[in-house]
């Protein structure tokens, strides 16, 4: 065996992560069916185990776990009662993927959602002037609005 | 003792006018403030306006070195691959952040923030230069430029004719930089990152929690090798500029990233080389000094904000009492005034156990404090201490925000940025550094570049860019 | 430069301390090297930098900065150090001013281990290799600036000083009268600049304790958000055991406020001899410069409120990128594109096919973005990993070396000294000098150059070694008064 359990009772696999098991033992659920492994990992080996103890309880749940056969379905980390929380994660919302904003944390445009129209003169050229009014006049709506309303903020 | 040649501030006669004689007088904080007049930097002159650079630069490392000299007034020229651009504008961390358009080919691709600050206040061209229709408006580029700067693996920029050997021919005063991971040798054709110099070159091996301890080898959060070297080449190159001026002829510099991870390890490599000692990592005390170190507090600062971030990790305190007072004042405070017997000279204190025995007993003491609770009674004993700040903490400074080293700018093209750099890698009275924009999009700049100073007619560039030569 | 290999012989504890033989196996021959180009079809441009750039012809070639004049003024910390560094090395002439005890810098020593020191030959006082390490081809001059006289001797030696490094609290040397603000007027070409922690000025500036305890790095790390994002997360080990915000091993504030002080003093230098005439006055800080270039840390926060997460040796932004542990140690491997990912995967598959089945057939992790996912980060590691634990450094690194990864052991620093490309450059070298004799050394990064390499000529400096010579040279202060000076406590 190795630094996977691939849990043949429901088929899903259980990524061990390399910092947290190189050296550990103990008890590590399983992913989806919630089966309790006892392993004991050296240097990165699975020195004993995983060996089912059914009806224990585990000290640690994996981060990641997906299922192969079944379309790479998989649990992200911080899934509840499944796969540990990364508390280390850069805020409380974690995406994945790209997180498109018209404004800032202050409150003003800023160009940071797609798609943009195009704006490029010959050969990709661009001037010095993001013309946001022409180009995206919603935004610049939603800006007089915030102005109004006073969100707008120095810092 | 009197020098003839030496003049004598008594002697000299007094102020000049008003205005001198108040700023001889003010304050020293409110004179400097005056002088370097964070906020107004605009409106000074630049070091090195007049000088122009090419650079053919990817990644961080390469490109930190020629914003140096671009944030120093330089005009730059960086040149990107058509329609893709540095590779490093397709990272962002954990693929959240980006800025659009990258081109206007592709307006569902953008500029990931792991490109900020690597190349500010340049112009960007696109030039796909290995073909041979490039040759031409790439050496037209070398004659009215002051230098260039690449990162290509070693040979290739020969092979195309522009390397050195060829350059040197077309512009004497040309200087040329190379930077990679390892230049001539048996490695020469190595790859090269960050973090490989930081593996590579033992600074890993010395950052981190020691093996007894538990820990492993930690990565600097930041590509600091990159960043860190580059600079270093920005060194060389104002060196070499300052020699052209008495010679006019330019050089060759070839750097590589992994040896300058070295060069920062103090001790290390003259210890292993006389006494065969192997350094090794220390966690978050201090290998030299003692006490020096952080420390973990038993509750946060921010017990109920929703965000891990704030609400389990300000915990941590820096603690500085080295010197036998200060040190003799801390041990009083945490009610350990036997520990102060038992380390008395700065040499006892500094050993190994006793460094372990120190610290946890600085641990136990601040186990049902917070943050700011430690560092609040340490400074008001006159002892230094500082918490930890995390990136919200720096962007609320008030310190950083007075001094311009964190502040908005209004970016032309991608609006409301928030910039912790150029102007924070120090103050110039004369001759600010400073930032226009961060980055513009790929190929923003090829019409100034290719017909305003070149001089192509515009139906040549037009031709060049259906044939993505541009 | 290959030389004898002696073999050490411990028997006791007193047999450790006896120089290393180094190297342990001579570097790589110029033959060898030259395959090595020619495997590339680069054995012309190949021989063509090693004549224009080999190391071995330094002492060739004439200084870029020859003609430049440096005072280097401070005293615990290796900012100003290091700055005065990267200038001797290109051959400024760098001074550097102590208090007559001595820069405490000079007592540094790992663990209190005064038998790591090296004796000052004169004296006998025990010098640390920290200080000794820094002190490349400057001078020594002690002179004591709380008497009126050393003040005195110091402006002497401003009025004809192009750069000042210095490196003192807050407003110390103003109040003294020696300040910026003083010795412009009796210099208006100096260019004179502060290094600290955080400032001279504003909110939050430099402070010392009650007892006068100066700070140091890694304050700076600390007060820029540096150490808060550096380390593993207790999500991978246990607080107390790695799990923590990690300082970097060594000041690393210091060093880079050092070298961009440096470019900002050549800037400056530059702009006075090319335009204006005239010097001015820069600050660079520890705290700032490591901001400057903390990626885009801050930026993010701006951009949604991200506060960034440790991550321990794995990078955020790329993937593969990153060290994981393996069979004898760690192993970086790098890799982003597609192009590079897949052959990273293709090597590790061909040992451990389950690579293949688990992670490229996953559609998830398909698109070079997406990758940099956190669950993508993790599957992808532990499989490597997977692969690390069977395979030493060696083995890992030729293996991806033949499908042109980057890819490096992580190094210990004996492994550093010993690595091939190292010597070969070198990049680590050994001295014979005058004062502490065979040193070995990390050597200039800016040492490669067709015309005007950097040097190192000595490192380590007795204190005072040069009251002598500077003070008849720039003060024309005679022997006799020099021991007048010396009884009286003013150098
Ligand atoms: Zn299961």
């Amino acid at each position: 065996m190795c630094d996977i359990i691939w849990c043949k009772k429901c088929n899903t696999v259980n990524y061990l992560d390399p910092y947290c098991f190189w050296n550990w033992e103990g008890k590590i659920n399983c992913a989806e069916c919630g089966e309790v492994y006892y392993i004991h990992m050296i240097q990165g080996h699975m020195y004993r185990g995983p060996e089912p103890r059914p009806g224990e309880k585990p000290d640690i749940m994996p981060l990641y776990a997906d299922k192969p056969l079944e379309g790479y379905k998989n649990y992200l980390p911080g899934t509840e009662g499944r796969t540990r929380p990364y508390n280390c994660t850069p805020r409380h919302i974690y995406l994945g993927h790209a997180d498109y904003r018209k404004f800032s944390i202050r409150n003003r445009p800023m160009r940071a959602w797609a798609p943009q129209p195009a704006a490029g003169g010959v050969a990709g050229a661009y001037g010095f002037y993001w013309d946001i009014k022409k180009l995206s006049p919603e935004v610049w709506e939603e800006y007089q609005e915030k102005i109004k309303k006073g969100e707008v903020r120095d810092w | 003792m009197t020098d003839p040649r030496e003049v004598r501030l008594e002697d000299l006669p007094g102020p000049k006018s008003r205005e001198e004689l108040e700023d001889m007088k003010a304050p020293y904080e409110e004179y400097c403030r005056k002088l370097f007049d964070v906020g107004n930097e605009y409106v000074k002159p630049a070091a090195l306006d007049g000088i122009r650079w090419m650079s053919c630069t990817m990644y961080i490392f390469t490109p930190h070195s020629v914003s140096n000299l671009a944030e120093l007034g330089a005009e730059v020229i960086k040149i990107e691959m058509p329609r893709m651009g540095d590779p490093m504008r397709h990272t962002s961390p954990f693929n959240e952040c980006y800025y659009y358009p990258l081109h206007d080919t592709r307006p569902k691709t953008g500029t990931g923030i792991g490109v900020l600050n690597a190349n500010v206040n340049e112009y960007y061209i696109t030039m796909d230069y290995h073909r041979e229709e490039a040759k031409e408006p790439f050496y037209r580029l070398v004659k009215m430029s002051d230098g260039l700067t690449e990162c290509y693996r070693p040979g290739t920029f020969d092979r195309w004719k522009q390397s050195y050997r060829y350059l040197q021919e077309i512009n004497p005063r040309f200087i040329y930089v190379w930077g990679g991971g390892f230049g001539y040798g048996p490695k020469a054709f190595g790859g090269s990152y960050d973090i490989l110099g930081q593996s590579h070159a033992g600074l890993a091996s010395i950052t981190g929690f020691h093996e007894d301890f538990g820990g492993h080898p930690v990565k600097h959060t930041n590509w600091c090798i990159d960043w860190y070297s580059g600079t270093q080449i920005t060194v060389a190159v104002l060196a070499a500029l300052y020699w052209r001026r008495k010679t006019g002829l330019g050089t060759m510099i070839e750097f590589s990233q992994v040896q300058a991870a070295t060069r920062c390890t103090g001790y290390a490599v003259p210890l292993y080389g006389r006494f065969g000692v192997v350094r090794q990592r220390w966690g978050n005390w201090d290998t030299q000094l003692c006490v020096h170190g952080i420390i973990l507090c038993g509750k946060s600062d921010y017990p109920d904000e929703k965000n891990p971030q704030l609400r389990n990790e300000a915990r941590y305190v820096m603690v500085s009492a080295f010197n036998d007072p200060d040190f003799k004042e801390l041990c009083n405070i945490i009610k350990r005034p036997d520990l102060y017997e038992k380390y008395k000279t700065h040499k006892q204190r500094v050993e190994a156990e006793a460094q372990v025995e120190i610290y946890r007993e600085i641990e136990k003491w601040a186990a049902d404090k917070s943050r700011s609770e430690v560092v609040r009674i340490l400074t008001d004993a006159g002892i230094l201490a500082a918490p930890v700040k995390n990136d919200k903490e720096v962007y609320d400074s008030e310190h950083f925000r007075q001094r311009g080293s964190v502040r908005w700018l209004d970016d032309p093209m991608m609006g409301d940025v928030l910039c912790h750099s150029s102007f924070s890698c120090g103050l110039l009275s004369e001759t600010p550094r400073r930032k226009f924009w961060d980055f513009r999009p790929v190929g923003a700049d090829n019409i100034k570049v290719y017909h305003e100073l070149l001089g192509y007619p515009m139906s040549t560039i037009k031709k060049w860019y259906e044939e993505n030569l541009i | 430069m290959a030389r004898e290999v002696k073999e050490v012989e411990i028997k006791s504890r007193a047999d450790t301390l006896k120089q290393r033989p180094w190297p342990a196996s001579p570097p790589p021959s110029r033959e060898e090297v030259a395959k090595v180009y020619a495997r590339r079809k680069a054995e012309e441009f190949g021989a063509w930098c090693e004549d224009n750039l080999w190391f071995h012809k330094r002492f060739d070639k004439p200084e870029a900065l020859q003609g430049v004049r440096v005072l280097e003024v401070g005293q615990w910390r290796l900012g100003n150090m290091f700055a005065g560094s990267l200038l001797a090395e290109l051959g400024a002439e760098v001074i550097k001013v102590e208090p007559p005890e001595g820069d405490p810098v000079r007592k540094y020593t790992p663990f209190g281990r005064e038998e790591y020191m090296l004796k000052d030959p004169e004296t006998g006082e025990p010098c640390g290799l920290e200080f000794i390490h820094e002190m490349r081809n400057k001078y020594s001059v002690t002179l004591n600036l709380e008497t009126p006289e050393g003040r005195k001797l110091y402006k002497g030696l401003a009025a004809r000083a192009d750069i000042i490094f210095e490196e003192y609290p807050p407003g110390y040397m103003d109040e003294l009268g020696i300040g910026y603000r003083q010795l412009s007027k009796i210099n208006p070409r100096l260019i004179y600049c502060w290094i600290g922690v955080l400032g001279q000025w504003g909110p939050e500036k430099d402070r010392v304790s009650k007892f006068g305890q100066w700070m140091l790095d890694p304050f700076a790390q600390a007060a820029c958000s540096f150490i808060h994002n550096t380390g593993y997360p207790d999500d991978f080990l246990p607080r107390g055991s790695g799990g923590d915000p990690t300082r970097s091993g060594v000041w690393l504030c210091d060093y880079v406020a050092g070298e961009q002080a440096a470019v900002n003093a050549l800037a400056a230098l530059y702009y006075r001899d090319e335009k204006s005439g005239r010097g001015q006055f820069i600050e660079v800080t520890g705290a700032e410069a490591m901001l400057d270039i903390l990626d885009f840390d801050i930026s993010w926060y701006g951009f949604n409120e991200s506060i960034k997460a440790r991550t321990g040796a794995w990078d955020p932004n790329l993937n593969q990128y990153a060290w994981n542990p393996c069979k004898d140690g760690y192993m970086m491997i790098g890799g982003q594109t597609d192009r590079l990912w897949y052959r990273i995967g293709m090597c590790i598959e061909r040992d451990l096919p389950q690579f293949g089945r688990l992670i490229h057939e996953d559609p998830l992790l398909k698109e070079m973005a997406a990758r940099n996912a956190l669950q993508a980060l993790t599957k992808t590691y532990t499989l490597t990993a997977m692969w690390l634990r069977e395979t030493n450094r060696v083995e890992a690194e030729e293996k991806l070396m033949e499908y042109e990864i980057a890819a490096g052991p992580l190094l210990y620093i004996d492994e550093t000294c010993e690595f091939p490309h190292f010597k070969y450059r070198p990049w680590i070298y050994s001295i014979e000098d005058e004062h502490y004799g065979t040193l070995l050394y990390a050597t200039a990064t800016t040492s490669f150059q067709q015309r005007t390499p950097a040097r190192v000529k000595w490192l380590g400096r007795p204190l005072g070694k040069d009251n002598g010579e500077i003070f008849i040279k720039y003060l024309g202060v005679g022997q006799r008064m020099q021991e007048v000076l010396k009884e009286k406590g003013v150098i």
